[in-house]
């Protein structure tokens, strides 16, 4: 096969849109990526997490393609999650532009899926339970 | 007035005619070097000499590869000869004696002559007499003009004469038509089949020559291409298709569209030589011999599958060779249903791999080793710069020899990476990836930490990507990047030739703060000749 830089699974977990980005993110693939990224998430969902324990590398693109989604999905009342192993390359790069102040990251998938819920919990839309 | 009188009139005016005629010829023949095919030119030649010689057939018949037959190429009259594909062999009939003899044979009348073509079809069209003459260029028979009456006539030494000056400049332009498809098959080959120019890759350095055999006719099948197979790494090729000429130049052509197909789809050296051959099985064309290569452009591991040709050579930094012989299997079109394995090299900074076709190191005379040995004293004495190594390669192996077959061979080295590296990067967003890895390597080369290459990749890949997105644009453009080492600090300077513009949109903007974060120091100098971001950090060693 053509190696590619990054591969981006999607999974929908009942109104939650799970995107793994596995692999390096650089200018050379970030507008396809955000492209299908935002094209995957349905009106009817109610969070993005975004899954980057498997990426290696990510640059200031990378960077600005979180910052536009987080803003693109607070406009539509959607959440973005991200999930982000402490201390790795990605980490580390995440905490020098202060992402945490914008956007919610947790350090395991599970956390991130459960924080979900959680708003959902104390959210406004628990009626239809 | 007499009878003799009357003759010499009849002489004189014939003469007159006949000046007329030559100068038709002439100017038929010159202006027959307009015409690049042979065919279009000898039926051009054909009408004309019909009409000067007043005869009712013509034909030319061309000496085939081997010299043995005479082929029907082009006639007047006698078209069927043509289609029909006639042989005459040379020697026997009509025109094999033209050919055999060289000299020209007149046949007054058919029907009581000792000499008979062989092709039915003049009796069936009811000619009645001949003359022919041999086509001569150099002293070398390459064919035979005849010219046939449907009435009983007598060819005269004037009509001989005037024939065989049409044969000499036909015989000429015969000649030189051919040397020009020669040519333009060369030509083609070169052109089209063989790269225009090796793409550049940053830590890469590639070179390569094609050399055709001194014989224009061996024109063959040697081939090198260079596939670069997506994000992160590339594909080599050399291979050499069985035998010369056109037909072993589109073969070659087949195949090398082939490979680069399936080297973008399959996964594995191995695996796409074994495609490749399943194709060429499906052919059955002829035969031919691949070496396909992949190298990762982060590890710089690489990937070997052969199919009967020679051994790759690897020359490492420090002057020792080594054939890669441990994986292979039979020539293409060999033997049916074949799989193909792959032997794993990984090169280390300042190596180079040598491919090459069998013309660099088949002599007449001498065993294949002996001439492996050649090549491995030559490549590790010659220059270490993949341009003068492959000059010095080639000109060195075939150093008072006529090449006799044609000759391929490509080089591709990997940068060092000492205190001092130098690369140029092209401005396009897919070379950062490869830009970044191979200043993590040196980085870890110079003994930083982990931590320092990740320091390094992120600064001089946002570097980078500000050249490609501010300096350059969509037009191609080169980033030069130079890293050096001065007392445990390492410093890379990054320099385009553009002067950046204001951000596009505000996010893109976060480059110079992401390098700062990194680096203990960045400056930017903008300058008229182009900006250079200089970055700078003390490796963390031992820490």
């Amino acid at each position: 096969m053509r190696p590619q830089l990054a591969l981006l699974s999607l999974e929908t977990q009942g109104d939650i849109e799970l995107a793994r980005v596995a692999g390096e993110v650089d200018a050379s693939n970030v507008d396809d990526l955000s492209q299908r990224l935002l094209e995957a998430v349905p009106n009817r969902a109610r969070a993005l997490v975004l899954d980057l324990s498997e990426t290696s590398y990510i640059d200031s693109s990378g960077i600005s393609l979180i910052f536009d989604a987080a803003a693109r999905l607070r406009n539509r009342r959607q959440q973005l999650r991200l999930v982000v192993t402490p201390r790795s390359f990605v980490g580390e790069v995440l905490a020098a532009v202060s992402m945490e102040r914008s956007v919610a990251i947790d350090a395991a998938l599970d956390d991130a899926l459960r924080a979900v819920g959680d708003s959902d919990g104390s959210g406004g839309s628990d009626g239809l339970d | 007035m007499t009878p003799d009188q009357t003759n010499q009139e009849e002489r004189a005016a014939a003469a007159a005619d006949a000046v007329i005629r030559l100068e038709d010829v002439q100017r038929v023949t010159e202006s027959a070097l307009a015409y690049l095919d042979l065919d279009d030119l000898l039926r051009e030649l054909l009408d004309r000499v019909t009409d000067i010689l007043e005869t009712d057939t013509a034909a030319v018949l061309l000496i085939e590869e081997g010299g043995r037959t005479l082929a029907a190429r082009a006639a007047k009259g006698l078209e069927e000869e043509v289609e029909r594909g006639f042989r005459v062999p040379v020697g026997r009939g009509f025109a094999g004696r033209v050919a055999f003899t060289r000299e020209p044979v007149v046949i007054a009348d058919l029907d009581q002559a000792a000499i008979q073509p062989v092709n039915p079809l003049f009796h069936e069209k009811g000619v009645r007499s001949l003359l022919g003459v041999p086509l001569v260029v150099e002293g070398e028979v390459i064919g035979v003009l005849h010219v046939g009456s449907l009435t009983p006539r007598e060819f005269h030494d004037g009509d001989i004469e005037l024939l065989q000056l049409v044969a000499n400049r036909v015989a000429l332009s015969i000649e030189r038509s051919r040397l020009m498809v020669q040519g333009q098959i060369a030509a083609t080959l070169q052109r089209s089949l063989l790269p225009r120019q090796l793409p550049q890759v940053p830590g890469l350095r590639m070179a390569a020559r094609y050399l055709p055999a001194a014989d224009d006719s061996a024109v063959g099948g040697d081939w090198y291409d260079v596939i670069e197979l997506g994000d992160n790494s590339i594909g080599f090729v050399i291979g050499d298709v069985a035998g010369h000429g056109m037909a072993a130049a589109t073969f070659m052509g087949q195949l090398r569209s082939a490979i680069r197909a399936y080297a973008l789809d399959t996964d594995g050296a191995g695996a796409v030589i074994t495609k490749l051959a399943e194709f060429s099985d499906r052919m059955e064309t002829r035969m031919a011999t691949v070496v396909y290569a992949t190298l990762n452009l982060s590890t710089w591991g690489v990937r070997i599958a052969r199919a009967g040709h020679p051994y790759p050579l690897l020359l490492r930094a420090d002057g020792s060779t080594e054939f890669l012989s441990d994986a292979g299997g039979p020539p293409l079109g060999a033997v049916g249903g074949q799989t193909y394995n792959e032997q794993a090299v990984t090169l280390l900074p300042g190596d180079t791999l040598v491919l090459y076709t069998d013309g660099l190191i088949e002599r007449r005379g001498s065993q294949l080793s002996e001439g492996e040995a050649a090549l491995a004293e030559v490549a590790s004495t010659a220059p270490d710069e993949p341009e003068l190594k492959c000059q010095a390669i080639t000109t060195r192996l075939t150093e008072g020899l006529t090449i006799a077959d044609d000759i391929a061979i490509l080089t591709v080295q990997t940068v060092g990476l000492d205190e001092l590296l130098e690369v140029e990067v092209p401005a396009e967003p897919s070379q950062l990836a490869t830009a970044r890895h191979l200043i993590r390597r040196w980085v870890e080369a110079n003994q930083g930490t982990d931590d320092d290459c990740a320091a390094f990749a992120i600064a001089v890949s946002e570097a980078c990507a500000n050249s490609i997105e501010h300096a350059y644009g969509p037009r191609d453009g080169i980033v030069h990047v130079r890293a050096s080492l001065v007392d445990g600090e390492a410093e890379v300077t990054i320099r385009d030739r553009g002067k950046w513009r204001e951000p596009r949109d505000s996010n893109r903007g976060k480059g110079i703060p992401m390098m700062e974060e990194f680096m203990d120091d960045v400056s930017v100098e903008p300058t008229e000749k182009g900006t250079t971001v200089k970055l700078v950090r003390r490796l963390r060693e031992g820490r």
